[in-house]
């Protein structure tokens, strides 16, 4: 591990200079941006095909936060669980930081709408999860996360003995242990009651404020769309791809009483109507297939 | 509360004693069947003999021994065959066939290739708990939604640590059911084997039978009966302490 004395004046040297090219090539892609690039996604083999996703681009910068709005089975988590890697385009391409996605990686970190806390592990070990994998658990940090997240005094119970909004607080503390560039989040709220909802928004918006990451949040709610995000991204029914982007322009720091704004609620009507079509014909494809 | 879940639990041990007593009381209704005064009488003078103990012993720790290596076979197995097609489609076609072959009738097969009857006994003792632990490891392996190896991934844990922190562990309540099963089914062969063989319990019960010493005969039925529920429920015990979450209270 350590290196004999003798280098250490040329070898600072050289880091100091790589950390400087390292410092600018960051500068100009940033950690944490992605790049979907003409994404298709097909589920199943010949004759009982479906295209989910089809001419799908989208970039999304460095600490960005971008919500996706899409009908039900537009494809929106197909593209999500792409960027995860959990799952492989059939064509096109997923870049993060430039690089093709090859698999899941912890600097994506992933949040469902169902809570995937292991139900064998504690609240703390599951918080713990990813560093202690790495032997590298900042106690501090872990600390911080269980008074942040409201857990403390839950650290040795088990999953299934914490209410919903709970175990989403757990599963956030748990991603957020990990220290993400890229936070992936589909319809993580969407299972809870409309007050603990709006404190998780809160939660999330504080998170995000306060440490660089670039989040992608995917909902099928308006209102939570708007509130969150920089970008809002509009899908169109299946086979999925953008089909409209509306920039909020909304000051930060966000807090959930901005929705009685008059400029809030123009750019909710706006992202309404771009989705209504959509709704509409996702919809009749559901039915066209029940 | 308890006591009468006590009293409950114990109905029907207390009814086969009753058939077996009131069968006996009548002479000549089932011919030579000693009575349950007899056993008892045969059991205090076994006990009082180290000859008996040392078949207890001897039986006891056989089974333990083979069932321990089983149990570090089989899991590891059954984890690589769950997860991995390629690894089950190479392997597990041939357990498939060996599976049904029931252990005793290993017995001649493996004398003939010369190996000691103590070896023999241990063999089929671990066939008998391979299959159930096996088959139950797989089987939880496959139980374990894929939502949990993929979380595990995007935490950055390995291919290894997944299988051990996560596909393990989620596997574990089906792997203690086979590990009860197997424990079972080890005594049973246990026995079988012995009857083969010229020690332990098993031998106990067929030298009784040869020497007609037929109260012997049940006292070696009721130990290993004993020693085959003690041992499940020793193993259910540890199963509840090894997988706590499932009995934490839902909140």
């Amino acid at each position: 591990m350590s290196e004999p004395n003798t280098d250490t004046t040329t070898r600072s040297d050289i880091d100091e200079q790589s950390d400087e090219q390292f410092r600018s090539w960051t500068e100009s892609s940033g950690t944490g941006t992605v790049n979907i690039q003409d994404l298709r996604k097909v589920y199943g083999d010949d004759g009982d095909e479906l295209v989910a996703v089809d001419g799908m681009d989208l970039h999304i910068e460095a600490e960005e936060f971008v919500t996706v709005l899409g009908p039900s089975g537009c494809g929106k988590s197909t593209v999500m669980e792409c960027i995860a890697g959990y799952l492989d385009p059939t064509e096109g391409e997923v870049l993060v930081n430039d690089e093709p996605v090859e698999g899941p990686d912890p600097s994506r970190g992933v949040v469902f709408q169902e809570n995937r806390l292991f139900p064998w592990k504690t609240i703390s070990e599951n918080v713990r999860f990813g560093p202690q994998m790495r032997d590298d658990v900042d106690e501090s940090r872990v600390a911080s996360l269980f008074d942040q997240m409201g857990l403390e005094g839950f650290e040795d119970a088990y999953p299934n003995e914490l209410s919903g909004g709970m175990q989403q607080r757990a599963e956030l503390a748990r991603l957020l242990a990990n220290d993400p560039d890229i936070m992936l989040m589909d319809e993580p709220f969407s299972g809870l009651d409309a007050m603990t909802k709006e404190l998780m928004q809160e939660k999330l918006l504080d998170v995000w404020e306060d440490d660089d990451r670039t989040v992608l949040f995917i909902t099928h709610d308006v209102e939570e769309a708007i509130l969150l995000a920089d970008r809002v991204v509009v899908m169109t029914a299946r086979p999925g791809q953008v089909k409209d982007v509306i920039d909020v322009d909304l000051e930060r720091p966000r807090s959930t009483d901005m929705v009685t704004t008059d400029r809030f609620n123009e750019l909710q009507r706006r992202a309404s109507e771009s989705i209504h079509d959509e709704a509409e014909r996702a919809m009749e494809q559901a039915e066209g297939r029940a | 509360m308890a006591y009468a879940r006590r009293l409950e639990q114990s109905a029907s041990l207390l009814a086969v004693l009753a058939i077996w007593a009131v069968a006996t009381m009548f002479v000549g209704a089932v011919p030579s069947l000693p009575s349950p005064v007899e056993v008892a009488v045969a059991f205090v003078d076994a006990a009082a003999s180290s000859s008996f103990w040392q078949e207890v012993g001897r039986s006891t720790f056989r089974v333990y021994l083979s069932f321990a290596i089983a149990t570090v076979v089989a899991i590891p197995l059954g984890l690589l065959i769950g997860r991995s097609e390629v690894f089950s489609d190479l392997t597990f076609p041939a357990l498939e066939v060996l599976r049904p072959i029931p252990p005793i009738a290993w017995y001649p097969a493996l004398t003939i290739i010369l190996l000691t009857p103590a070896n023999i006994v241990r063999f089929i003792i671990f066939l008998a708990a391979f299959f159930p632990i096996l088959l139950n490891t797989i089987e939880g392996v496959r139980g374990v939604e894929e939502e949990y190896p993929q979380a595990a991934r995007s935490l950055g844990a390995s291919p290894f640590q997944t299988m051990r922190h996560v596909v393990l562990p989620g596997a574990l309540p089906s792997i203690y059911t086979g590990l009860v099963n197997a424990m079972g089914l080890a005594w049973v062969s246990l026995v079988a084997a012995e009857l083969l063989s010229s020690s332990g319990l098993g031998y106990f019960i067929w030298n009784a039978f040869t020497a007609g010493e037929y109260p012997n005969i049940v006292v070696g039925m009721i130990a290993v009966g004993v020693l085959g529920y003690g041992s499940s429920a020793l193993l259910r015990r540890l199963g509840a302490r090894a997988i706590p979450w499932l009995s934490a209270a839902n909140a």
